[in-house]
């Protein structure tokens, strides 16, 4: 029997206000890195990280798009297939925050109804030009009912944490399968646990 | 003088009278109630000349009454004209200035895009950093470079595989492994149902609907 590279893949999607570090957030966790040249996103990317979690090798197939409004329409439509949605705002920018009602109500429109939400509150380190304060974002994070983490990309601060927080909130709610059987696509539409790479 | 006594004649039973004239207000005048006026007055100088002398001082009063009347006539039409004056230079600068204004926002010949709704935008053909692309174009762009990134580390995954010794050469050449060396095969040529499959699981996430 080979051996399989990973057991799960699920799929997460990064959205947010142009500029708020969507990049850089998922930078820091694919590569461990940061970068302060600001280049924005072009429509949308990915990246893929591996992680363990209960045993489980889940690869985290981590799309990201560009915030800028001319985009919208194409980053709209990757919303669907996401299990894991992460809405980032930055916390010394008052816009990105208003604009998290906006952001919640895409997801509502575009994405699958059960998908796992979460908010970050990024760029932490920069205490001295914060504008919104923490007890704010966990407010609005509680009247939604997601979870919240204040991130700092540039300081690695929470990074892994909010990734691998959402990935168990996934794998919480993703139906145990026997050893043996074949990922199990629980909508055909969304291809929850697909890619299963048979090599090695 | 002769022929407004002619007319005098021939007018007596017709409209109103020449009196009435005075009593109109200034700005409804017209040529005729000028011509009636001037009738009037050559009327009354024509009188002064021709009657006794005895009647003289209440004529000459008479012909003042008038003059005076003529005169306040003057004087409202020449202030109410002084006034539309005025306001039709005010109105003329205005009109200057703004086609002055109009001619600089633009050169001659695009008075087409000054007709432009608020959502429109206007390209100019000589930037070589315009728009050129379609949206659905750089939507397919990206789909691409993404499936490619995705191959890329498929094959990235599986060298990796191939280095640490994981997979045997006996396994290589068994059926399983031919599915994913279709992926990692450089040529390509072959687009097996195997390859789409594995490419599009990734892809789903855009695909889903379609597979």
């Amino acid at each position: 029997m080979a051996k399989k590279t990973y057991d799960l893949l699920f799929k997460l999607l990064l959205i947010g206000d142009s500029g708020v570090g969507k990049t850089c957030v998922l930078f820091r966790f694919s590569d461990d890195a940061f970068n302060t040249t600001f280049i924005s996103t072009i429509g949308i990317d990915f990246k893929i990280k591996t992680v363990e979690l209960q045993g489980k090798k889940i690869k985290l197939q981590i799309w990201d798009t560009a915030g800028q409004e001319r985009f919208h329409t194409i980053t709209t439509s990757y919303y669907r297939g996401a299990m894991g949605i992460m809405l980032v705002y930055d916390i010394t920018n008052g816009k990105s925050f208003e604009n998290i009602s906006k952001w919640l109500r895409n997801i509502d429109e575009h994405a699958n109804e059960d998908v796992e939400r979460m908010l970050l509150g990024n760029k932490c380190d920069m205490e001295d030009k914060r504008v919104v304060l923490k007890t704010k974002g966990e407010q609005i994070a509680r009247e939604h009912g997601i979870r919240f983490f204040e991130t700092s990309a540039k300081a690695n601060i929470n990074i892994e944490k909010a990734f691998l927080t959402l990935a168990e909130d996934i794998l919480r709610k993703t139906p145990v399968k026997e050893p043996n059987s074949e990922n199990v696509d629980i909508s055909s539409g969304g291809g929850v646990t697909g890619w299963k790479n048979k090599c090695c | 003088m002769q022929g407004h006594q002619h007319q005098e004649e021939g007018e007596v039973k017709e409209e109103p009278s020449p009196e009435s004239a005075f009593e109109k207000s200034p700005f409804q005048l017209t040529a005729e109630d000028v011509y009636d006026i001037s009738y009037l007055v050559g009327r009354e100088i024509l009188k002064i000349s021709s009657e006794p002398q005895g009647e003289v001082p209440t004529r000459v009063a008479q012909l003042q009454f008038k003059i005076v009347r003529i005169l306040e006539m003057l004087e409202a039409l020449v202030n109410e004209s002084n006034l539309t004056v005025e306001e039709l230079k005010m109105e003329r600068d205005n009109l200057r200035k703004e086609v002055e204004g109009l001619r600089k926002e633009g050169p001659p010949g695009n008075a087409e895009q000054l007709s432009l709704g608020p959502d429109k935008m206007i390209i100019d053909l000589t930037d070589p950093n315009r728009p050129r692309f379609t949206l659905q174009e750089l939507r397919d762009v990206l789909q691409e470079r993404n499936q490619l990134k995705a191959q890329l580390l498929i094959t990235q995954e599986e060298l990796q595989c191939y280095k640490s010794g994981i997979i045997s050469q006996r396994e290589d050449q068994a059926g399983p492994m031919e599915k994913e060396s279709t992926v990692c095969s450089p040529s390509g040529s072959s687009k097996s149902n195997e390859e789409k499959t594995i490419i599009k699981r990734l892809f789903s996430f855009k695909y889903g609907k379609r597979i």
